[in-house]
């Protein structure tokens, strides 16, 4: 498994190959696509600030990157009338003049443009394509790309199911989760995020607590550790079963991020990777996690998981369901994180909003 | 304008499909009658019908003259599975529903052991953009309509036996094409009047049936009872007049009426949601 690390310049190459990045990704926009297309993205994020400046520091990257292959992202979700003759020709010279290994693309007309051009073996599929069940995966096969990128609401055992062979795997590992299946929302970030401001209903209730609690997390906990890591959402724990399953690239989210972050965030997961490789459980990776991490505590609940079902057998049942069986090492012992959300069993205290309330259609 | 029905109460058929708006859309559209009677779930596999329930559904509508449509959601493996079972079962019963599907592992399925039953291409195979909060400066909207848009996308669908394309309405306009692509044209169904905002697993409908500490990521495969039947929550939000309402795991919102006229003509059936679901 090699560690996909976000870049936004070429200054930060050097830092984030010796912290452990085994492949990069960065945005980029052909040149004179804002004068033609305006504020449209090109690669899901702002160009300016995600966006690597131009094509003689994507040069630069390359050289620097030193053999490890650099992708470079044109994932918006849609782009506008004419826009896809422009991406065509872009991806064609990244590819072939500029070094580029793959693009990484989300819109099914510019795989298809992609694939018209010849390009279809240097395509990424974006996990805004939502690849989520071997059909799916059989499609995106079908149609000559080279790796899948999953989305992030996925669990470990949809990932077994979904990654069948004659494709490369991609999964995220670390940093900035998404509210909505970032595939099925048709928001964007120029107007702020969308899911910055959802409630469940008009009235405030305690699952809208809940709700804001959980897309705290997915922010990052608007924090972080006093050893400078994340407090975001985490996979690492998971690693022993993505290797297992053959997943070739763990994502580091976060082309915005200061680079102080990505390294911190590539050098974490390298430690992940380093005891997964040492044939490590998920314990043990959790162990080497916290070690050079800190922050114990984050572990508890498993509310930072991208994948919590690596801690299947410590997670909170429905309310009225069986117990599940006990954990040999669960995380989610119940002690309270520092937001006061301690991870329950099926004996918690219940919540305002009850499901009868909510057949009703209203909430409590 | 032919119409489909998404009903709150599918075995009341309404003699206008334009009774299934709300008041202020009904004079904005076109007459015509009723095809379809929509049934099933394009958000969540949870909400997928058992087979019973949608052969009844299936039985009402050949009773009445429409030609019964199941909606399918993108799906996880188990959800892929389920589906496959849902139309073996219809099929054993000599039901042939069309089937809309919004994921491609939906499609294989249908190419590959449904292939008589009618595929129509579900709206979240478009993924352009419906930010309502587009229309704050553009209340009819900006869509271009630009039929060069997703041509390849059209060309694919028609290829893979799909009859038909269904959408919202988006900012950009021109997924719908403008018939002309080939000689078999991609019918072209317009949703109206809810168009889906935002939509994922992390339901907080679902996180409410789990103690504290449980639901939204920790639960996403967990099978989920739907209490989400039953009517959509009204939702607020501080950067948009448009109504919003939560129907379990997606966020609808009411489309600005001005911003359905252009696509009226680019279609050749409205889908009518009588309320926003999943």
């Amino acid at each position: 498994m090699k560690i996909l690390a976000p870049l936004r310049h070429s200054d930060e190459v050097d830092a984030l190959a010796a912290a452990g990045a085994g492949e990069f990704y960065c945005g980029i926009a052909p040149p004179g696509w804002e004068q033609a297309f305006g504020s449209a993205a090109v690669h899901r994020r702002s160009a300016r600030s995600a966006g690597v400046p131009d094509l003689a520091d994507l040069r630069r990257i390359v050289a620097r990157a030193g053999g490890r292959p650099v992708f470079a992202a044109l994932n918006a979700p849609s782009y506008p009338a004419g826009a896809i003759a422009r991406l065509v020709e872009f991806g064609r010279a990244l590819v072939a003049d500029e070094g580029i290994a793959a693009l990484i693309v989300a819109e099914l007309e510019l795989v298809l443009a992609l694939r018209e051009a010849g390009l279809a073996s240097r395509v990424h599929v974006s996990s805004l394509a939502t690849c989520r069940n071997p059909g799916a995966a059989a499609f995106f096969r079908d149609l000559g790309v080279a790796r899948v990128i999953l989305p992030r609401h996925v669990t470990l055992a949809e990932i077994e199911a979904t990654a069948i062979p004659g494709l490369e795997w991609e999964v995220f590992a670390l940093n900035d989760g998404c509210t909505f299946e970032e595939g099925t929302c048709s928001t964007t970030h120029a107007f702020r995020p969308y899911c910055l401001d959802d409630r469940v209903a008009e009235a405030p209730n305690r699952v809208d607590e809940r709700y804001a609690f959980w897309r705290w997390t997915l922010d990052n906990c608007g924090s972080q550790t006093s050893r400078g890591y994340t407090l975001g959402p985490c996979g690492l724990c998971a690693l022993p079963r993505l290797a297992a399953l053959g997943v070739a690239s763990l994502k580091v989210v976060g082309r915005e991020a200061p680079l102080t972050r990505k390294v911190a965030s590539v050098r974490l997961a390298a430690v992940a990777v380093a005891a997964a490789a040492r044939g490590g459980t998920r314990e043990h990776v959790r162990d080497a996690v916290v070690a050079e991490r800190g922050a114990p505590e984050l572990c508890a609940g498993a509310h930072l998981c991208y994948y919590p079902d690596v801690w299947a057998d410590g997670l909170p049942a429905p309310r009225g369901a069986r117990a599940p069986a006990a954990a040999s090492a669960p995380p989610c012992r119940p002690a309270a994180t520092e937001a006061g959300h301690g991870a329950g069993g099926p004996s918690a205290r219940p919540v305002a909003l009850s499901a009868s309330a909510l057949r009703r259609g209203r909430p409590c | 304008m032919e119409y489909g029905l998404r009903l709150t109460d599918p075995t009341v058929i309404p003699p206008d499909p334009r009774a299934a708006f709300p008041a202020a859309w009904r004079t904005l559209l076109p007459a015509g009658r009723a095809v379809a009677l929509y049934f099933g779930t394009e958000f969540c596999e949870d909400r997928l019908p058992e087979a019973a329930e949608a052969g009844a559904l299936c039985t009402a509508a050949r009773a009445h003259g429409l030609e019964p449509t199941l909606a399918t959601p993108l799906v996880s493996p188990d959800g892929l599975r389920r589906i496959d079972r849902l139309l073996a079962a219809l099929v054993a019963r000599d039901q042939r529903p069309a089937v809309v599907f919004n994921d491609w592992g939906v499609l294989g399925l249908l190419r590959e052991r449904y292939a008589h039953l009618p595929r129509r291409a579900g709206r979240l195979v478009n993924r352009s953009l419906r930010d309502p909060r587009g229309y704050r400066d553009a209340p009819d909207g900006g869509a271009t309509h630009d039929a060069s848009r997703y041509a390849r996308v059209r060309a694919l669908l028609r290829d893979m036996g799909v009859a038909a394309l269904e959408t919202d309405a988006d900012l950009e306009g021109g997924y719908l094409g403008d018939g002309g692509d080939a000689q078999r044209p991609l019918r072209r169904a317009l949703h109206l009047p809810y168009t889906y905002a935002a939509s994922g697993r992390g339901c907080p409908l679902k996180a409410a049936l789990y103690p504290d500490g449980g639901g939204f990521a920790k639960a996403f495969a967990d099978p989920c009872p739907a209490p989400c039947r039953g009517k959509p929550l009204a939702a607020r939000r501080p950067d948009t007049a448009l109504p919003h309402w939560r129907a379990g795991n997606t966020l609808f919102y009411e489309l600005p009426r001005g911003a359905a006229g252009t696509w009226l003509d680019r279609a050749d059936r409205i889908v009518v949601h009588e309320a926003p679901a999943p």
